[in-house]
């Protein structure tokens, strides 16, 4: 068909005019007050040619795969650059490029007054490259590249504020936990390398092998990194240090999902293995009903939407569990729309309130920020999954399909529950930020008339509202969704969220006039994380230095090498020749007597005939 | 026994001598010490290179190595006499302390 000339030319275009900005750094563009003017015009071009390639892609459903550059060959080994311009690639790049376009327009007014704003908008820059390259790649070695670029650009976008220890700590707490799920992935590349020969997907996914847990479990954990799942969590809520831009792009829509995208891209290695799935499924119900706990009672609204966020991971991975990758790509797709736009609105407070983030010192912003308020209560209404809003398309599918499909009680119970915690902590949210009267400072700093802002929220709000149905309606039909329910079942997610809401409105009314005495234990399990960073933070560093410590330095080094030997030796003459000796020091007489008997014994030996 | 053996024994008599009678200082008798050990080097030559015993021709190297460290012995131990007294007099050594 004549048509796709264009489209491998057009996304190739998309790639490559991201990459100039960057290339401009080194001229005088780059220190001009009109730089990030320029990143933020030239990513909303980039999203309008990688429109052209998706209508295509959803017009004619044919794959596409570029390879153009002949790297190297190790042996029996061909390492090109290659791009696989799929379905996953074709639908996910416009997306992100929409709400990357809207989080530049949004930090344009949010870092204004950062000297450095010129580097910020390159690294974001940087940050959003890397993940193309992560999500269009062909083989393995490419998706590495862009999986370590955008660990390395969420290192230094966390540390921006570097002169806080906290943001360091938290920096390098990211940097960490990733590596750990890098294991995994270095796992499931060297076992491609010797059991298949290749880092191709289009050669892993021809495969006959009867076992394939081992690369499986490899790239689990290297989700379990990326995506902070339980296990390897502590990190996302940490990342809240970072600006809040960052928070909206790297930890809510883009980079916390390249685990769960990595899961997806191997669907059909998973689909023969009840093992994996089965683990898949447990691990992402422990984490998403432990995160949503932890929601709960957290004070700092940054913190509350980063968990909720790994609650959503938790479910996206629950989604993989039972088998359904597309649908948890569908809810990534959207679930980048309302979690950027919470993050956004949650921006816009802070600043309105001269950068007051805890949500007990807000109050009464109902009537005071109306545009922030109103995205605000859409943005959690979609992400409870009201009907008919964008949430509702993948996040109620995937309900009705888990409760449909022959899984795992304990794990759909917990998937459930944590649902309906969902709604509670949107509710407090709400109540605490929005409801009441105003608990802050009296000095007036609040505005939110700067067209940046509004226009940037405006657009996300137009996707959290159409974007579900939109995509939904328009991509091509992949597994067949359950149709016939009994009504229980197809009502269930719409009425626990409904119970989440309504008890949390009941507690937070009652209880608002209340004094707080001491907490419970329960609540003191919800707001340190369930003591996890506690313990694990402390007490494994200081096993293992105590440990090496003690073989190391003190039984080798001091023991046997210094005592033992010669210092137990100088002591035990020390010693004893304090106990025996009695004599006086005459040293001529006793040399003396030394010489007087050797001569007497020679003379008498010469004459003893 | 030949003219030379007898030159050395008598060479080391007398050091030996030289360090088991002295007058007052301690260094004197470091000094026959180093004699003693000096004469045995020559006598232990001498002896090799006469009978051609070539295998034994380490011997004096190594004799001569020890000697060096029981010099080193001596002298710190002249050296901590010398630190608490001033000079080392033999009449001062007369308090054994440990």
């Amino acid at each position: 068909m004549k048509v796709i000339n264009l489209f491998t030319s057009s996304i190739l275009v998309t790639l490559l005019m991201l990459t100039l900005p960057i290339m401009m750094a080194s001229t005088t563009l780059y220190t001009n007050k009109l730089y990030p003017q320029y990143v933020k015009t030239t990513t909303s071009y980039a999203f309008m040619i990688s429109l052209i390639p998706m209508m295509m892609f959803l017009y004619s459903g044919q794959d596409t795969m570029i390879s153009n550059w002949h790297w190297i060959t190790i042996q029996t080994m061909k390492l090109s650059l290659s791009f696989k311009l799929d379905y996953f690639s074709m639908i996910f790049v416009p997306v992100a490029l929409f709400v990357t376009w809207s989080i530049m327009e949004f930090s344009m007014w949010y870092m204004h007054s950062d000297p450095y704003i010129n580097r910020f908008f390159k690294y974001l820059l940087l940050f959003l490259i890397t993940m193309m390259i992560l999500v269009t790649a062909n083989n393995m070695f490419q998706l590495f590249i862009g999986w370590e670029g955008v660990g390395i650009m969420s290192f230094l976008l966390i540390g921006w504020w570097y002169g806080r220890t906290d943001a360091n700590t938290a920096a390098l707490q990211a940097i960490l936990y990733n590596r750990i799920g890098d294991v995994g992935f270095i796992l499931a590349m060297a076992w491609f390398l010797t059991n298949l020969n290749t880092w191709d997907l289009q050669q892993i996914f021809m495969t006959n092998h009867k076992n394939l847990s081992i690369p499986l479990t490899g790239l689990l954990l290297a989700a379990t990194g990326k995506s902070a799942q339980f296990g390897l969590h502590p990190w996302l809520p940490s990342a809240m240090e970072g600006p809040t831009p960052v928070s909206a792009l790297l930890h809510s829509s883009t980079m916390v999902v390249a685990g769960v995208f990595l899961l997806i891209r191997f669907h059909p290695l998973m689909e023969h293995n009840k093992t994996m799935q089965t683990i898949t499924l447990c691990l992402g119900a422990i984490t998403t009903l432990f995160t949503a706990i932890c929601a709960l009672t957290q004070n700092d609204i940054k913190k509350i939407i980063a968990f909720s966020t790994s609650s959503q991971l938790g479910l996206m991975i629950v989604t993989i569990g039972i088998n359904q990758p597309y649908l948890a790509f569908l809810h990534i797709c959207t679930h980048a729309f309302f979690k950027a736009m919470l993050f956004m609105c949650s921006g816009s407070i802070i600043h309105s309130l001269n950068d007051e983030q805890d949500v007990r010192k807000m109050g009464g912003l109902f009537k005071a920020l109306p545009f922030t308020t109103t995205s605000l209560i859409v943005g959690s209404l979609a992400l409870t999954g009201m009907p008919f809003l964008t949430g509702f398309y993948s996040k109620d599918l995937i309900i009705e399909t888990a409760n449909t499909s022959y899984t795992n009680a304990w794990a759909l119970l917990m998937t459930l529950v944590a649902t309906s915690m969902t709604a509670a902590y949107s509710t407090r949210i709400l109540f605490f930020a929005l409801l009441g009267q105003p608990r802050f400072n009296p000095i007036i700093t609040i505005n939110e008339s700067n067209p940046l802002l509004i226009n940037s929220i405006k657009r996300l709000l137009f996707g959290s509202i159409f974007a579900g149905f939109l995509i939904s309606y328009n991509i091509t039909p992949t597994t067949t969704p359950q149709v016939t329910m009994p009504h229980y079942l197809k009502t269930m997610a719409l009425t626990v969220t409904v119970l989440g809401f309504i008890l949390a409105l009941e507690l937070n009314l009652t209880t608002q006039s209340l004094k707080f005495k001491y907490p419970s234990n329960l609540f003191k399990f919800s707001n340190m994380l369930g003591y996890f960073p506690t313990t694990i933070h402390r007490l494994m560093p200081k096993a293992n230095l105590l440990m090496s410590q003690k073989s190391a330095s003190t039984l080798l080094d001091m023991i046997w090498l210094e005592k033992i030997l010669p210092k137990s030796v100088s002591h035990f003459q020390v010693k004893s020749s304090i106990i025996i000796t009695s004599q006086k020091g005459l040293i001529k007489l006793y040399f003396l007597s030394f010489m007087l008997t050797l001569a007497l014994s020679l003379l008498m030996l010469n004459f003893h005939e | 026994m030949s003219m030379v053996y007898i030159n050395i024994f008598l060479a080391f008599t007398l050091s030996f001598m030289g360090l088991l009678i002295y007058r007052s200082h301690l260094m004197s008798s470091l000094l026959c010490l180093e004699g003693m050990m000096l004469s045995l080097f020559i006598m232990m030559t001498v002896t090799i290179l006469v009978n051609h015993f070539t295998l034994a021709s380490m011997a004096p190297i190594v004799l001569l190595v020890f000697a060096a460290c029981e010099a080193a012995l001596g002298l710190s131990l002249l050296v901590m006499v010398s630190n608490t007294y001033g000079t080392d007099y033999v009449q001062n050594l007369n308090l054994l302390q440990c």
